[in-house]
This record gives C-alpha cells, sequence and structure tokens, in this order.
C-alpha cells in the first residue's frame, strides 16, 4: 500500500493534490474578499466597521478613543449581542474622534482570556466593551498585566476594580416575569393550556445565573400565582441542536406542560416546532420573539441592552463613566421589561390574564414588588 | 414512547447505511459529519425557497452525494491524504454553509421560511395493524420509511449482489479485485458516493423535521453514525439495532431530566456512555468470538 502510494508521487500526481489544495485556497480566499464590503457597509458584522461622522458637539471628547467590541461568541443569531454591538457603534457614530472594532471571540470560552489580552496588548483601545457572565473574572485577570486598559461590561458583576465597570440586568426579576405569565397561562383555561399545573424551562447550558437567578426566578413568579405550580427544568447540552431541543421540547409536553420558557439560542428553532404541533405556548427571552411564531409566542421579557450599550458607552467617551463601579439594575430602573403592547400579546392573550401581567409589571416598575439578584 | 425512538434513530440510521457502504470498501469515512450538514443546508435552502419538499430533498441527495464524489475523487484518483480530504470535507462544510446561508439569506444564524411546507405523516396500510410494528410504522415522516427499506436494501446490495462482492473485496482484499479486473478505487469511490447518497437524505430529515436551517443542525450525528456502523459489527441489520438503541439511550435521558433529580450535566452524558459500554462489549465478543474461532481450528 505505502510503496504504491510513494510510486504515485513519484510519477506523475506530484503537485495535483497541492494544486487543488491551493486553488480552494484562492477560492476561499476570493469568497471572502467579495463578501467583506458588503459587511462593513452592514451594521453589526464581524469586520472592523470603524464609523466615523461629523459631529461638532463632541467638544469634550478626546482627539482619539478606540473602542473594541469583544464578543463572547458570534453576532449571528444573537440578539443580546447583535444589541451590544449596535448600541457601541450608534455612541461612537456621534463622536469624531471614536472608533469601533468588533472582534468575535467564538465559542470556545478557553479562548477568550487570550483574545481579550491580544485586544488589551495592542494599546490601541481605550476602552475593550464585552457582556458575559464570565467577561469580569477574564478581564480582571488581564486587568492584572495591562493595568491601564479599561472596561466596560455588560451582564455580569464585579466590584472594586478600578478600571472595570460593570452593569448587571437582574434576571431574577427578568424571569419572574416570564414565570408569572407562565403561572396565568397554565391555570387558565386558554386553548392550548391543560389542567396540570406544570410549565416548562429549556435552557441551553447550566451556568451560575441559569441556576441561582433565573431558574428560582422563574419558579417564583409562576408561584406567585399559584403556589402549587411545578417548573419541568431541562438542559440542552448545547446551544444549536434544534433537532434535540424538539425532542425535549416534545417530551416536556407530554409530560403535562403547556408553556416553555425557551433559553437555548439557535435551538429555540426546535421547541417552537414542537410546541407548535402540540399546540401549546412559548416564552422568550431577552429579546421581541412575537414574531417567531405568532399565536405560539405568547409572552416575551426584553433588555434594554442597546440603549445601555449607548448610553454608557457615551458615558465612558466623555470621561463620566465610574470605573470600579458595578450596577446592577432591574425593572424598576427600566432595563428590564415585559412586552405587553405587543399587537401578538394582545391578540392572542385573553384580556384578563394581560391585565393581571400588566399589573405585576407595573407594581414591578413603581418599586412595589422588587427582588434581589444573587450574587 | 417507541415512537419517538423511532423518530430520533431515523438520521442515525440513515447516515450509518452510507457509511457502512464506505467501511466495507476499506474506507473510514470520517466525512459523514460534513456531509450530513450540506444536506441539511441544501435541504432547506431549495425546499425553503421552493415550497417543494421533493425538490429539496433532490437537491440535498444530489449536492452532498457530488460533494461525496469529489472528496472520494481527491483522495482515491488525486492521491490526497484520505483523512485529511474528509476533514476538508467536515470544516469546508461549516464555513462553506456559512458563506453560503449569508450570501443566499444576508444571515450566518437561523433562516426561517415563511410557509416552509410540512412533512407528511404516513402510516403504513397493513403493518401499521400489527401490534408489535404499530409504532414503526404509524404516522411517521417519509425519511423514516426510507430508513426503513434501506436496511434490506443494503443488506441485499452487500450480500447478494456483484456490486457488494466487489466493495467487501475492496476492503478485504484488492489484490482478488485486481484479478477480476475490477478498478478497486472506482469501487470505494462509488461507495463514498453512497454515503453522500444517505447523508443527503439524513440531512434533509433534520431540516425538513424542524422546516428551518439552524447552524449545526447536525450536532454530531455523523459520528456517532460511524459509531454505530462499528458496534453493528459492519452489517446493515446491526447499524439498525444501535442506532435504535442509541436513540433509546437519548430519550430515556430526555425523559429522566424531568423526572429525576440527577444532574442534567450527568444524564446528558448518558447516551455517550451507553455507546462506550457498547463499544467494550464489542471488543470484548469480539475477542472472544476469535479465540473460539481460533480452538475450533484444531
Amino acid at each position: 500500500m505505502s510503496t504504491q502510494f510513494l510510486k504515485g508521487r513519484r510519477n506523475h500526481f506530484i503537485g495535483v493534490p497541492k494544486l487543488i489544495v491551493l486553488l480552494l485556497i484562492t477560492l476561499v480566499l476570493a469568497l471572502a474578499a467579495s463578501c467583506s464590503p458588503k459587511d462593513a457597509a452592514q451594521p453589526g458584522d464581524s469586520e472592523p466597521a470603524a464609523e466615523k461622522t461629523a459631529d461638532s458637539t463632541s467638544a469634550a471628547a478626546p482627539e482619539e478613543y478606540e473602542i473594541a467590541v469583544f464578543i463572547p461568541g458570534a453576532l449571528a443569531g444573537s440578539p443580546t449581542y447583535q444589541m451590544l454591538a449596535d448600541g457601541v457603534k450608534k455612541a461612537a457614530r456621534e463622536y469624531e474622534s471614536a472608533t469601533v472594532k468588533i472582534v468575535e471571540g467564538g465559542f470556545n470560552q478557553a479562548e477568550w482570556q487570550d483574545k481579550v489580552t491580544q485586544l488589551a496588548a495592542t494599546g490601541t483601545y481605550e476602552l475593550i466593551v464585552s457582556s458575559n457572565p464570565a467577561l469580569p473574572e477574564i478581564s480582571r485577570r488581564v486587568s492584572s498585566s495591562f493595568p491601564n486598559q479599561k472596561f466596560l461590561l455588560f451582564d455580569g458583576y464585579l466590584e472594586g476594580e478600578e478600571n472595570i465597570y460593570t452593569f448587571r440586568y437582574n434576571q431574577f426579576e427578568q424571569a419572574f416575569l416570564a414565570g408569572h405569565m407562565a403561572g396565568l397561562v397554565t391555570t387558565s383555561s386558554m386553548e392550548g393550556a391543560n389542567s396540570d399545573l406544570k410549565i416548562g424551562l429549556l435552557a441551553g447550558q447550566e451556568y451560575p445565573d441559569m441556576n441561582q437567578a433565573i431558574l428560582p426566578g422563574f419558579k417564583k413568579g409562576a408561584q406567585w400565582v399559584e403556589e402549587g405550580i411545578k417548573v419541568d427544568f431541562r438542559v440542552l447540552g448545547n446551544w444549536y441542536d434544534a433537532t434535540k431541543a424538539a425532542e425535549m421540547a416534545d417530551s416536556m409536553l407530554k409530560s403535562g406542560v403547556d408553556i416553555i420558557l425557551t433559553i437555548a439560542g439557535g435551538a429555540n428553532q426546535g421547541v417552537l416546532k414542537s410546541s407548535k404541533e402540540h399546540g401549546s405556548y412559548v416564552l422568550w427571552f431577552d429579546t421581541n420573539g412575537y414574531e417567531k411564531a405568532p399565536g405560539t409566542v405568547i409572552g416575551s421579557t426584553a433588555l434594554r441592552q442597546e440603549k445601555a450599550a449607548y448610553e454608557k458607552t457615551k458615558q465612558a467617551i466623555e470621561g463620566n463613566l465610574q470605573f470600579g463601579k458595578a450596577e446592577v439594575v432591574g425593572v424598576e430602573e427600566g432595563w428590564i421589561t415585559f412586552l405587553k403592547d405587543d399587537p401578538h400579546f394582545t391578540s392572542n392573550v385573553p384580556e384578563s390574564i394581560r391585565k393581571k401581567q400588566t399589573e405585576i409589571l407595573e407594581k414591578m416598575q413603581n418599586g412595589g414588588i422588587s427582588f434581589e439578584m444573587p450574587k | 414512547m417507541l415512537h419517538s425512538i423511532v423518530e430520533i434513530m431515523t438520521p442515525f440510521l440513515l447516515a450509518g447505511l452510507g457509511g457502512l457502504f464506505t467501511e466495507r470498501a476499506g474506507v473510514l469515512n470520517i466525512a459523514l459529519e460534513g456531509l450530513m450538514l450540506i444536506g441539511a443546508f441544501s435541504a432547506a435552502a431549495v425546499a425553503g425557497t421552493s415550497g417543494n419538499l421533493l425538490l429539496g430533498t433532490v437537491a440535498a441527495v444530489g449536492i452532498s452525494a457530488t460533494a461525496a464524489y469529489l472528496y472520494a475523487t481527491a483522495a482515491l484518483h488525486l492521491k490526497a491524504n484520505i483523512f485529511i480530504a474528509a476533514l476538508a470535507v467536515n470544516l469546508l462544510a461549516i464555513g462553506g454553509t456559512q458563506i453560503a446561508a449569508h450570501l443566499l439569506f444576508g444571515t450566518k444564524g437561523v433562516i426561517e421560511f415563511a410557509g416552509f411546507p410540512s412533512l407528511p405523516s404516513i402510516s403504513i396500510p397493513l403493518l401499521s395493524s400489527i401490534p408489535v410494528f404499530k409504532d414503526f410504522f404509524t404516522d411517521h415522516s417519509p425519511f423514516v420509511y426510507i430508513a426503513f427499506l434501506l436496511v434490506p436494501i443494503s443488506a441485499w446490495l452487500l450480500n447478494a449482489t456483484p456490486f457488494g462482492m466487489y466493495v467487501k473485496a475492496a476492503g478485504l482484499n484488492s489484490t482478488a479485485l485486481f484479478t477480476r479486473g475490477v478498478a478497486e478505487q472506482k469501487i470505494k469511490v462509488l461507495a463514498i458516493t453512497i454515503s453522500g447518497i444517505t447523508c443527503g437524505l439524513a440531512g434533509a430529515s433534520l431540516s425538513f423535521n424542524l422546516g428551518a436551517y439552524v447552524p449545526n443542525i447536525t450536532s454530531g450525528r455523523g459520528w456517532i453514525a460511524l459509531v454505530a456502523i462499528f458496534l453493528g459489527y459492519k452489517r446493515p441489520y446491526g447499524v439498525f439495532l444501535v442506532a435504535l438503541l442509541f436513540a433509546a439511550a437519548e430519550l430515556a435521558a430526555q425523559n429522566a431530566q424531568g423526572i429525576a433529580g440527577a444532574p442534567a450535566s450527568l444524564l446528558l452524558a448518558f447516551p455517550f456512555f451507553i455507546t462506550f459500554i457498547g463499544m467494550i462489549i464489542f471488543s470484548a465478543l469480539h475477542a472472544l468470538f476469535l479465540r473460539l474461532q481460533e480452538k475450533n481450528r484444531y
């Protein structure tokens, strides 16, 4: 076998595989080159989208302010990261001196620290912006080697590092709103609701915020409506296997669940598929999901991540952001809400449920009900 | 219960049966995963835009088979290292589908299609009335029946046709093929192309089931199919049984998450654990079998 192989190489086949490899490389490069100009024109892409627009109002800003947005994952299919990138870009557009570079870190968490270190090591970025519960710790470690690097981090918590500002959403409250809605639906006589007092939560993976804030918040919200409601909590194991998510949702729905809160990234698609088949309901998290499946998605909480990114970036550029501080914001502060005015909500949900859900939302907005975010 | 198992096992079975041909022809086909992904994307893209499932299936099979043929040609005729070529298929499938999705649909994320045709649910008239087989033949997608049909067809092709003999000879003793005047490489290329066809079907079944395309929709099913080939003693009925076992383990683990207080991360590993145990039993039985054979010789 091996001699035959060698013979082949020595005779006339030499170079042909190499030629093919070269051809493939050229092809890929050509493809990449042909897409990049288009990418740069689109908002929120991974290309270094340096955007400058003349604006004379930015007198207070320094001469050159370069911002790197580190996306721990990929922009595609992740609305919260998309909002982050959009918000930062929007802020930078208002200052002539500010430029933004978006860097996608990929899904391998082990590489994030290296990538953030690389960004800090260039020394060109005044500010690194990111959003993930794992980032504060990573930034703290990077900070010890690059003490001048400033960080603006969302969806994470770290207090007392002089160059790191964190802005965390109270996901307990967010999950509480979803749980309350689920509780109202499962106890109702809506067409897709059954007599079992069971609601479902499907998570892509288990992580501290999921186990300590989202799951307990979801339970609390449901039991606010009725004590006996049980939560069927399942973990998919990744954020993309939609087929398995469909199977899991199917298994949940067959066991008496009639409404599922799905937090599983791209795999949410599978939950929608099974829920449509069963005629049951789905709740969306973080972004407006009503359009995904009208009539099936009957509730959606939302984060104001774009607004947060915009405002905090602006403060940072103007030098007003208090680094070292850690903020936790919730429904009362207006950064988390339940989307109650969407036409799909008003047309698919009975008035009595809408009224009760709106009531609890308003109570939380007024500060009448609030929950501590577990640290 | 059994009904869900049958649905879960279909992609494994389809990909496994195709991979079986290449395995018997002496080629470890590690490109199953990539070929399946190519099939899933082509199926969703064509069926989603045309609204025709049949067209989508044909596209999936055609494109996946073409990719398999090109990879086989590069490896066998142009003498590229077959593993590197297969690895290239897997990597190109991930990158290529992303680029294609971006160019065609303007997104690298989930692609939803308005009015994606839903898969018809079919029951086989006579067989579905037999109690034991009821769950195997009631209310399934056509892909389930295609997969079922392919099991005896593969067995027949491998064991009762000259083509099957050539395939097996290519894996066991290529000199025998040479003396017969059959080109070993042609047989291998054909076997790999067959795996492209079934992987195309497997991919199509995944995206049609969802009615959408999700990046990385195959999620390692191609690799599990590869394991199923070995666990199934490289025989079509064996692959069928292993796919059934794996799907049962998968479903059991999913249901257990709802009942038991067992940690989810442990339960998620259960199907792979079963596969691992199966692999050990397989090796042990194989060793025992060889020893017995040795004994009987004297």
